[in-house]
């Protein structure tokens, strides 16, 4: 049976990561080479100060020749300089570097030795742990679980340690979260020891001038910069080193019930395509608004809509205003009276625009139901008496009804030849917003 | 007779370029080596405007001397306040000056607005759209950006635009007419009939 037919907007659909890349210079790279440099790119930079991509400016400065040294000859430096607010990296005191890309280091982190060492230390932890779990898990397996035992899930528990339910159960097993670490399989198991940190009983005093000292505005770092570096949180403006820029991810949908994939965009950065795109746009009648008169509180007034087809087959669309009670129906705030017959809305036809032939179709509108028709598109009134004298908009809404076939479902052969595809009929909520009333 | 102030006539040095295409209103001064975009507004209403060396003014860039707010422009006892503007300036397409008094070495970007009462030391950089109406004189070096119009204190100050200046003045000549200049007083002035 092909998959199924289902509105999606009401739940959000799984994400995945589909590719990172860096929004500066648009380089591609796989998930794994991505989370060895900490979902960071290597050549380019962000400014420590607006957050803005830094440029690499060159000048050039006198240099003694190699051989001579009482010769000066021009040499390239380069500097970064940000374009937005005219920070350079000699500001912080950054010598130029004589290479264009490649030349520019982080500072280094003094407790980077201890960091790492912790967190060799909980990897092996959370290791034994999932071993454990994993033991558990096969041991008693549970029915109304089946999402948690499917490969994809597991593998995304692996990669990032949560979105599934048996992780949300343990709030307390915060180590549970370093299980995505990557840990190469095989490892020696060896035990690794820890010191346990040291509380120390005398803490440097504060500066004899602290509350006297007048302070300089400019040498104070924002709370934004300085929690944009996390490892040194600078005080001053002049420790402010400039960090290596997020990389932004792809990602691609699917859906929660079928695993069906929704959305799949093309890997390559530069392309704003992609490979799946399964939208509700491009198969549900679009509504749009053409114009509308003069709202007058209480009065009827005619409201010009359009309704396209976006399939290439013949559409028969219904439209039905909302009940009383209706639970989809919050917002009107103005009684609708939309057109009681059905309206035929041709398919859509690549060819139209060159085919100079007249329409062959005739649909016998109704003139005062249907203002034009044009290709897969027609006009049409609706009428609407706003209900409410407020500021603000006057919403209207009403139900739109329309058969929907399912051509990417494979056509099973009949005895009879060839039968057409089951037309299943949907109904949409629709609410427009017609801007205010004017007296 | 030679040199009979007429306050509607501009007074452009020699060496400065001035494109035809540029309104140069009421009594204004212009030094060399400055280069004056078509469509930019150079406007003295309520007084004299005084541009040193070297600047550069670009299109659609307003520089105007107006009455402030509250005074109107025909009442008594208004005394019409110089406004001056330095040397190796850069006012950026779309700008908009009115502040009495420009350093040198200053950029304002496109689209800022600088208002009346302000006072621009040297090095200082107006971000571009940052509208900046205070009542200050602002320290030297500082940049001003953002749509919050923050702040920063660089620590060198933006490098003159030698090398624009130099392309600009040889090659708008090829394609503007420019306006005539005026030359200098020199100590001894030629009797003139």
């Amino acid at each position: 049976m092909s998959g199924t037919v289902q509105m999606e907007w009401h739940q959000t659909p799984g994400n995945q990561v589909d590719s990172h890349y860096c929004p500066s210079c648009l380089e591609n790279m796989p998930s794994a080479e991505a989370k060895l440099k900490k979902n960071r790119c290597a050549n380019c930079f962000d400014c420590p100060c607006c957050m803005h991509t830094l440029s690499t400016r060159a000048t050039n400065i006198p240099a003694p020749l190699p051989d001579d040294p009482s010769k000066t000859t021009m040499k390239k430096a380069y500097y970064l300089a940000c374009g937005f607010c005219r920070w350079t990296s000699r500001d912080v005191g950054m010598a130029d570097k004589s290479v264009a890309s490649g030349g520019w280091q982080e500072p280094d982190n003094p407790h980077t030795q201890r960091i790492n060492k912790l967190i060799e230390y909980y990897q092996q932890l959370a290791q034994r742990e999932k071993l454990e779990r994993d033991r558990k898990k096969l041991a008693r397996r549970r029915p109304y679980m089946p999402l948690a035992f499917s490969q994809h899930t597991i593998h995304v528990v692996e990669k990032y340690g949560l979105g599934t339910r048996l992780q949300r159960q343990r709030p307390g097993a915060p180590i549970t979260s370093l299980a995505g670490l990557s840990l190469k399989e095989g490892e020696d198991q060896k035990e690794i020891n820890i010191e346990p940190a040291q509380a120390l009983d005398e803490v440097e005093p504060l500066p004899e001038d602290c509350y006297t000292r007048p302070i300089n505005l400019p040498e104070v770092t924002s709370l934004r910069q300085r929690l944009l570096q996390p490892d040194f949180q600078p005080a001053g403006a002049s420790q402010l080193h400039p960090k290596h820029k997020h990389l932004l991810i792809k990602r691609s949908l699917r859906c929660r019930k079928c695993e069906h994939n929704l959305s799949k965009p093309e890997f390559n950065p530069t392309s704003i395509k992609f490979k799946i795109q399964l939208v509700a746009v491009s198969y549900i009648p679009e509504v749009r608004i053409m114009s509308i008169p003069n709202l007058r509180f209480q009065k009827e007034c005619q409201v010009l809509l359009t309704l396209t087809n976006p399939v290439e087959n013949i559409t028969h669309v219904t439209l039905v205003g909302c009940e009383e009670g209706d639970p989809e129906d919050i917002n009107s705030t103005a009684k609708v009276m939309v057109p009681t017959k059905e309206l035929v809305l041709a398919g859509k036809d690549a060819a139209a625009d060159y085919d100079e032939l007249a329409e062959p179709q005739d649909f016998q509108d109704d003139p005062d139901v249907v203002a034009f028709r044009k290709s897969n598109k027609i006009g049409f009134f609706i009428k609407v008496v706003p209900q409410r004298e407020e500021d603000g908009d006057v919403t209207v809404s009403f139900k739109i009804r329309h058969d929907f076939r399912n051509l990417a479902a494979p056509i099973r052969p009949s005895e009879e030849g060839d039968a057409p595809t089951e037309a299943i009929w949907l109904t949409h909520h629709v609410e427009l917003s017609l801007g205010p009333i004017i007296a | 007779l030679g040199d009979t102030k007429s306050p509607l006539i501009a007074k452009i040095a020699a060496g400065a370029v001035v494109c035809v295409e540029s309104e140069i209103r009421g009594e204004v001064t212009i030094g060399a080596r400055t280069v004056v975009h078509p469509k930019a507004r150079i406007i003295a209403e309520a007084g004299p405007i005084v541009i040193g060396e070297g600047n550069l003014i670009e299109e659609q860039a307003l520089i105007i001397n107006s009455y402030p707010e509250n005074i109107a422009p025909d009442s008594e006892g208004v005394e019409p306040k110089t406004m001056t503007i330095g040397i190796n300036n850069v006012f950026e397409v779309g700008c908009m000056s009115q502040a009495l008094k420009i350093g040198d070495n200053n950029v304002i970007e496109s689209k800022a607005d600088l208002g009346r009462n302000m006072i621009l030391t040297s090095g200082c950089i107006i971000g571009a759209c940052c509208q900046v109406n205070t009542c200050e004189v602002i320290p030297e070096n500082t940049v001003i950006f953002g749509s919050g119009c923050q702040r920063r204190v660089q620590t060198e100050r933006p490098q003159p635009q030698t090398l624009q200046l130099d392309f600009l003045m040889k090659i708008l000549p090829n394609y503007h007419h420019m306006k005539k200049t005026v030359k200098t007083t020199s100590a001894v002035t030629p009797a003139k009939n």
